[in-house]
């Protein structure tokens, strides 16, 4: 759940929520059948959905070894995955905290970038010509949430870390 | 043409199996902190590192960074096999199988989640046949084992042991730069013993890490 709905809960001890904190979490739990409606959605048509994106991906970099363009396609599925939950709980924060120690350095090392954005795209001429524009508002901060991950300046570390190539440590020594 | 289908694993995407909000769970009302899926997990107190450096320099003095380094390497050996096992568990496939990038972030991820600081692999020195692991904010260097010596003992065993492990050669670990001594990071080289020999008198010393790094590949 947002982070900030949940810690309403944190404190019962100390006073009885205000009117402002339950009609916040009034408005999540009216949007809950809409929520879980889209979310059901995105389950039963993630493969059509994905496979629609995939074959436009391939036709876009005939030239690429399909190699990275699965790697990429896997990405794009935890992405969509991620901001499904995200769009589920209302909570942002699940994309970022999951994916974004881990994803850049994966896109890195994979080379992919150029293919996860173009990827990133058509997931999303897929949902905008699949959903109403209500469901795409309570997709959105989900799936912009992924898009910063896979933009190169989140990616840039704070240090310069690890240049592991996909080759293996074994032949160091 | 690709199909979608296949690149799930069991209908999974493998992903980030160390995120540390999914990784450390417990079950509280019964004293226990587990790791996801349910080996206990225990949070060290600093002071409890702290009274065991303190201890062993009382009883046996010198000996001190000899011990921890011992059970820096035990502790290695089994942290690898509990590492590799998880990892296959998780991902459906032997480790042998597992491309060496996701090996490597499953690491750091791990590192990160136990609260063992920020751990990176840096291969600059890779062709000539050294591997230089980085730790920053590491939690086992934070007290002094003997003045003006690196304390890293414990830390170089666990990565002497894992990275033997996991290369299937006999290395040995040299610690070339401290947080303890006002080092931006921990540094280890790891490396063939009779190659890091020579540099030990250089750490003795207190020569810098890149002075290090250059006489050993001379």
């Amino acid at each position: 759940m947002n982070p900030k709905l949940a810690s309403l809960f944190d404190e019962p001890e100390k006073a009885y929520l205000q009117p402002h904190e339950l009609n916040a979490l009034s408005q999540l739990v009216s949007s809950l059948p809409d929520r879980i409606n889209l979310y059901r959605r995105l389950r039963n048509e993630e493969l059509t959905l994905m496979q629609a994106v995939a074959d436009a991906l391939q036709q876009k970099f005939a030239q690429e070894s399909e190699d990275k363009l699965k790697r990429s396609l896997q990405n794009g599925m935890l992405m969509v995955r991620y901001a499904a939950m995200a769009m589920l709980t209302d909570d942002v924060e699940i994309v970022v905290k999951r994916l974004e120690p881990w994803l850049p350095e994966m896109i890195e090392a994979y080379d992919t970038r150029a293919i996860d954005q173009a990827l990133y795209q058509l997931i999303r001429e897929q949902f905008v010509s699949r959903f109403t524009p209500a469901q795409m508002t309570l997709l959105i901060p989900g799936l912009d949430a992924a898009q910063q991950i896979i933009t190169p300046s989140s990616a840039a570390n704070d240090d310069d870390d690890a240049e592991i190539t996909s080759e293996t440590l074994v032949s160091l020594f | 043409m690709i199909s979608v289908a296949d690149l799930l694993v069991d209908d999974r995407l493998p992903s980030n199996y160390f995120a540390s909000d999914v990784y450390v769970q417990g079950t509280l009302e019964l004293g226990l902190l587990e790791n996801r899926r349910g080996d206990r997990l225990l949070a060290l107190p600093d002071a409890l590192m702290k009274a065991i450096v303190s201890g062993l320099n009382k009883e046996t003095g010198q000996a001190t960074k000899y011990v921890l380094k011992n059970c820096g390497l035990w502790w290695g050996k089994n942290f690898y096999a509990r590492f590799c096992e998880e990892l296959s568990e998780y991902y459906k496939k032997g480790v042998a199988d597992l491309p060496m990038v996701e090996f490597v972030q499953a690491l750091q991820e791990c590192w990160r989640t136990h609260g063992w600081g920020r751990i990176s692999l840096n291969t600059e020195y890779q062709l000539q046949g050294f591997l230089v692991i980085e730790v920053k904010n590491s939690p086992f260097t934070a007290h002094q084992i003997q003045s003006e010596q690196p304390s890293g003992a414990l830390e170089g065993g666990v990565l002497q042991a894992f990275f033997s492990q996991l290369t299937g050669r006999d290395l040995s670990c040299l610690q070339t730069s401290c947080e303890s001594l006002g080092a931006d990071r921990n540094r280890f080289v790891l490396g063939l013993a009779d190659r890091l020999q020579s540099a030990e008198a250089l750490v003795q010393e207190g020569q810098p890490h890149d002075a290090i790094m250059k006489m050993l590949i001379q």
